[in-house]
């Protein structure tokens, strides 16, 4: 693996964005813009899990957690405007109805306001990541036992959500949303709005996320994946660390969360399921779990070829077929994911001028 | 004046007592050796210093606090510093980065968000890089250094760390006689600015670099003195019997 300058990175970085801001001009079928919105949040979701599993080396199976809390978030602040269309000025939302619920629960009030929603799509998963990890990391748990501890908080979660139908409508989730309204802009799923709004997060992840990988703290949550006991003699308060990685990634997957509320117009308690949380890992995996471009293309790539494969009639039975063979060849054949394929384009030898650099450049093996 | 004392100190592991009422003290810029044959209690008793062990009893006294039950870092940061027998560098990590991470006088998580690699601090690294012989192999990752690189590198974290008491376990292990001689003058130029506590095996470093050796003989002190001193000792040559005294170890 070669290493890249931070100036490449940054040029990498932002024609990905870029192109990713060009859509629009070019397709105008707003179903496929809807689509590939929806990919790019997975893509947000997915670089977030990058910081914590690929740079501070916490595989964190319950990632959908602050996803599916974010989108939960945004949800129920859609669903209370939706109140004098759908029950009348003093009502209550539909499925409260249905449920013989009488007032608004005091947890459901403050969603009244859009900024208290937005808050607490990124605020709750932080805060639920803060605590998990102060307990875990403090108790210095690590590998598999953190994965086993995420993989379950993500079960209960799921769980209460489902079973307190009366308060998160169940099973059925939250569905009959109005738009968001925001300055002015109407965020409709299939509006080119929503779309540049997604794209433009995912960017402003991309290079947030550039920006605290290449601080100290980045550096250090390295170093605490490679040898988290060597890291504690050199001073450093490892659980912050960790606790610190464990918190961002929430707080971005919880953002993603609200964004997915936005273009499927509704929330489920699938957006918090087992089956979501480990096609994060997944994505992850096949796209580059190191690199924070990597996890988000792999993100896109896997989730966009499962679209049209299972669009196909032709593969319409054996799509998970060619995903499971895809995720094989790439965990077998490059193990730092999709994006290492980079390193096969030979741009940049003539700047090897001397024999001497270039032979150091060979021996140098680091991301 | 004393820089690190430990007083009546007794760790047990289920049972099996390691350490028993070792008590040893050590001077400001002194670089002490820590001898003793296989099971004597020499790692054990760096790992009570470091925070890695807890005592049974006893207390460890550093600069004048009491860092008996600290944890690791807080330790660190006061200004200990280990290496560890089995190198431990982060390998995935060039030599450079290495040696930032081991740059640690600000160690906040939200301090270091805002820090980034400048040129002040890379000039300290080059420094350092050339002062154990690293400075080609700055860009180079980690794992792909020699065995003896590898210790260097160690060192210089280390120093990079900037501890005052400095300890290491076997930095001569699996060292050419060459690299060990480089070692050696290393040492001599860390003596006075930092404390150091070797532990090692080889006698003819120790000759080269010691003032004092301690000597530890089933989890106690045995012995403390000159290479001398230690080398016409009948206790320590009864500890030692059948490998021919220390200088046979």
């Amino acid at each position: 693996m070669r290493t890249y300058p931070l100036w490449a990175k940054l040029l990498g970085y932002g024609v990905f964005c870029l192109v990713l801001l060009a859509v629009p001009l070019f397709i105008s079928d707003d179903y496929l813009l809807n689509k590939f919105a929806r990919y790019l949040v997975f893509g947000i979701v997915a670089l977030a899990l990058s910081i914590s599993w690929g740079y501070a080396g916490i595989l964190n199976l319950g990632q959908a957690v602050s996803f599916g809390l974010g989108s939960y978030c945004m949800a129920m602040a859609l669903k209370l405007r939706t109140i004098p269309i759908q029950t009348g000025a003093e009502g209550l939302p539909d499925f409260m109805v249905w449920n013989n619920v009488k007032s608004l629960p005091w947890f459901w009030v403050p969603f009244h306001s859009y900024a208290f929603a937005i808050a607490a799509g990124v605020l709750v998963p932080v805060i639920l990541a803060f605590l998990l990890g102060s307990f875990v990391f403090r108790a210095r748990v690590t590998g598999v036992y953190v994965a086993i501890i995420t993989l379950a908080l993500l079960v209960v979660v799921n769980l209460v959500i489902i079973d307190r139908q009366r308060y998160t409508g169940g099973f059925n989730g939250l569905t009959d949303l109005e738009p968001l309204e925001l300055f002015g802009v109407t965020f409709d799923p299939y509006a080119v709005a929503t779309y540049y709004l997604i794209a433009i997060s995912l960017a402003v992840a991309l290079f947030l996320g550039l920006a605290v990988v290449h601080s100290k703290t980045g550096l250090v949550m390295q170093a605490i994946r490679a040898d988290e006991t060597r890291v504690r003699y050199f001073g450093y308060d490892v659980a912050a660390y960790q606790t610190f990685a464990l918190c961002l990634s929430a707080g971005i997957a919880g953002f993603a969360g609200m964004l997915y509320t936005l273009v499927m117009a509704f929330a489920s308690p699938t957006f918090l399921a087992v089956p979501i949380s480990l096609s994060i890992v997944i994505w992850c995996a096949v796209g580059g779990r190191t690199s924070l471009l990597g996890s988000a293309l792999g993100a896109i790539v896997v989730t966009g070829v499962q679209g049209s494969l299972s669009d196909t009639p032709a593969f319409l039975e054996t799509w998970t077929l060619i995903m499971g063979v895809l995720f094989i060849v790439v965990v077998l054949f490059l193990p730092r994911g999709l994006i290492s394929l980079i390193d096969l384009v030979p741009f940049g030898r003539r700047t090897d001028a001397t024999p001497a650099r270039a032979a150091r450049r060979g021996r140098v093996s680091v991301r | 004046m004393a820089i690190l004392e430990m007083r009546d100190i007794t760790v047990e592991f289920s049972g099996f007592v390691a350490v028993s009422g070792l008590s040893l003290g050590v001077q400001q810029g002194e670089l002490r050796c820590l001898i003793g044959p296989n099971g004597a209690g020499k790692t054990t008793a760096l790992d009570v210093i470091c925070g890695k062990t807890r005592p049974a009893s006893g207390h460890v006294m550093f600069d004048g606090a009491d860092i008996t039950q600290m944890e690791e870092h807080h330790i660190a940061r006061l200004g200990v510093g280990r290496k560890f027998q089995v190198p431990s560098v982060f390998r995935e990590l060039t030599v450079r980065q290495n040696l930032e991470v081991a740059l640690s006088r600000s160690p906040g998580v939200i301090g270091n968000l805002f820090r980034f690699s400048r040129s002040s601090a890379a000039e300290q690294l080059d420094k350092l890089a050339e002062l154990v012989g690293l400075d080609e192999a700055l860009d180079a990752a980690a794992g792909t250094l020699a065995h003896g690189q590898v210790q260097w590198l160690e060192i210089a974290l280390l120093v990079a760390q900037d501890a005052r008491l400095i300890l290491m376990d076997e930095p001569t292990a699996g060292m050419t006689a060459h690299e060990t001689q480089k070692t050696a003058e290393l040492f001599m130029r860390l003596k006075g600015r930092h404390t150091l506590i070797v532990v090692e095996h080889d006698m003819a470093f120790i000759k080269e670099i010691s003032d004092v050796i301690s000597v530890m003989h089933q989890g106690r002190l045995l012995a403390e003195g000159t290479v001398p001193e230690i080398e016409a000792n009948e206790q320590v040559r009864a500890a030692y019997l059948g490998s021919g005294g220390i200088s046979g170890a």
